[in-house]
């Protein structure tokens, strides 16, 4: 190619791109490369990581299926079909991404920690607050909105007469979905999954108020790390600070491998 | 016989007034009208997608108004197929058949029977995203086709196609309406369509059936002053075609057009308004089709100017406002039209069966 005129915004706004992602490797490498070798691998032996790794991937699981569970189902309704106040059911869904998880937390905790219903939970055995329990639903609270955002965008993008054909070709509404727009929405339902599965590795805001910081109880990755940073244990500290790292790249080559046109 | 009585739907946009239309089984209907006049609303209403906020539809008796789309035996293709993109086309065209729970051998043979029907037997274990419009289109047919349906829908089956695609796959219908006899409802913008394969035609506008007969009827005796202006602006006539070198005279009353084409027999002509020349002079220029009138008619339609020429038949020449303008003309006026061989489209017309 030869040589272009020079132009300043050209030029300018390539450098604070190329700058923002050179301060990000920066960062990362950083952290990796901060404890020595040896130290990084006895940590990850430690059964205190091992426990973290344990806790952070169960209630990740099981949160990401919750989101599935009622995710999926409101974002179809909310793609395919009109019913009164949608658009205030669709503003309001999306309220968690912008509340603060800390907030979100405090109001999670509130309601199962002073209402009736918290209290009839906690009678019938299901305690969540200062439990695992509390981080899943904390997990669940936080990230449903990534899992309805990205389905609902996913089934917009899938034209309704797939089903009405479909109906013509002798299945009823459930039948079409299941047949035909669910497999299609594949792509989306991956990605959808692997955002949220990422989002709930990494939760820690709602979780803490909620189900506390108590090391070798509620102690998922993020929590080990703030704990283990406020009492100087460096090495275990960056242990789970790495594992963090290594799951979110993991996540999102995932989600720009298979996203498809899913958009969050 | 498929009875659609006063259905109303509003979509907003869309929608049915009042929408009236009677089918008798294995008749070929084509619906037109300007987009928004409601015809993909009524193809989906008669499938079942829509519940009309008014009026009933019967089939062979039955009242079908609240059946649910499964329950039909309506099927319906699409301009943009719709073909279900992670099956084969083998699957798709099997789509319906498993629905009903048919055994797998019956599937394979029927699906094989309208693959081989459409020309697309070969294809069978590709996917959608793979095949051409014309073969993505044939498979949408063989899938709603191999239901053996009281009727099929067409929502402009042939628009999204090439124009050598779109003839070909026009004579399929054609004959896969010959051979199987299937009532066939088809919406279309092009009047080709309407006169190669309909038995008759509906005109819709305003979510209302306007006018329905013989494609014939409907250009000759236009009911208002809409349809006359939706199927007149396009100098369609029917005539009688002879072919000589190349060349085909076509006699239209007794009066002959020449064109490039190889179609002979019973043939429709249609020249588009804005290819015609107007003069108050003998035009100069060896132009084939060349004949002395009358301006019966001065049409102000926007930015374009549209004359009502008598030449022996009445013709639509389209010219700009500044054309016309410049041009000086007025109503009585004497004037010499003419017309290239190569600007006239000439079709066959559907055999009639009167």
């Amino acid at each position: 190619m030869k040589s272009r005129v020079k132009s300043p915004l050209r030029v300018a706004t390539i450098a604070i791109g190329v700058g923002l992602a050179l301060f990000i490797v920066l960062l990362l490498l950083l952290i990796m490369s901060h404890p020595t070798l040896e130290g990084m691998l006895n940590s990850l032996q430690s059964p205190e990581i091992h426990f973290a790794i344990y806790l952070s991937l169960l209630t990740s699981f099981i949160s990401t299926g919750l989101c599935i569970l009622i995710g999926v189902p409101s974002a179809y309704a909310l793609a395919r079909y009109d019913f009164p106040g949608k658009h205030v059911v669709n503003t309001i869904l999306d309220m968690p991404l912008a509340l603060p998880p800390l907030v979100a937390g405090v109001g999670l905790l509130l309601f199962f920690g002073t209402t009736p219903v918290g209290e009839a939970l906690a009678m019938a055995g299901l305690v969540f607050v200062f439990t695992p329990l509390g981080i899943i639903v904390a997990q669940f609270f936080v990230n449903v909105p990534f899992m309805l955002r990205i389905m609902r965008s996913t089934f917009e993008g899938i034209s309704p007469r797939y089903e009405y054909v479909a109906k013509t070709l002798g299945c009823n509404d459930t039948q079409a979905l299941w047949r035909v727009t669910l497999p299609m929405a594949a792509n989306g339902f991956l990605a959808g999954s692997v955002i949220t599965w990422a989002k709930g590795i990494g939760e820690f805001g709602a979780a803490l108020m909620l189900a506390g910081a108590t090391r070798m109880s509620t102690e998922t990755l993020p929590i080990s790390l703030f704990l283990n940073m406020s009492c100087g244990k460096l090495d275990l500290a960056i242990s789970a600070a790495t594992i963090l790292i290594f799951m979110s790249l993991l996540s999102l080559y995932i989600f720009e491998r298979y996203g498809g046109f899913a958009r969050l | 016989m498929l009875q659609i009585q006063n259905i109303s739907k509003d979509m907003g946009e869309f929608f049915l007034d009042h929408a009236s239309l009677e089918i008798s089984k294995g008749e070929y209907i084509v619906i037109i009208g300007p987009t928004g006049a409601g015809k993909t609303i009524l193809l989906e209403t008669v499938a079942g997608i829509y519940e009309p906020d008014g009026g009933s539809i019967h089939l062979d008796g039955n009242d079908i108004t609240y059946a649910p789309p499964k329950d039909r035996n309506i099927t319906m293709v699409y301009q943009d197929y719709m073909l279900f993109p992670h099956l084969t086309i083998r699957k798709n065209i099997a789509f319906g058949l498993r629905s009903k729970k048919i055994q797998v051998g019956e599937i394979n043979k029927a699906v094989e029977k309208y693959a081989g029907m459409l020309h697309i037997a070969h294809l069978l274990h590709r996917y959608p995203d793979t095949l051409s419009g014309g073969e993505q289109q044939r498979a949408a047919i063989a899938r709603a086709m191999v239901m053996n349906p009281w009727a099929l829908l067409l929502d402009e089956p042939l628009s999204a196609l090439d124009a050598k695609t779109r003839e070909n796959l026009r004579r399929e219908l054609k004959s896969l309406h010959d051979i199987t006899k299937t009532t066939i409802i088809h919406i279309t913008h092009n009047f080709e369509e309407v006169f190669d394969l309909a038995d008759r035609v509906a005109i819709m506008n305003e979510g209302k059936i306007i006018q329905v007969g013989t494609p014939d009827e409907i250009f000759r005796k236009p009911k208002n002053h809409f349809v006359a202006e939706f199927v007149g602006a396009t100098n369609i006539f029917k005539g009688t075609s002879t072919a000589e070198n190349g060349i085909v005279h076509i006699s239209i009353d007794n009066f002959i057009v020449r064109a490039h084409s190889e179609v002979e027999g019973n043939v429709y002509i249609s020249v588009r308004p804005e290819e015609i020349l107007i003069s108050t002079e003998p035009l100069a220029s060896p132009i084939r089709n060349a004949f002395p009138g009358k301006i019966c008619d001065i049409r102000h339609c926007g930015a374009m100017i549209r004359l009502i020429v008598d030449v022996g038949v009445t013709l639509v020449v389209a010219l700009t406002r500044q054309g016309f303008e410049e041009a000086k003309l007025g109503i009585g006026d004497s004037v010499y039209i003419a017309f290239k061989a190569t600007s006239v489209h000439v079709f066959p017309g559907k055999s009639t069966k009167e």
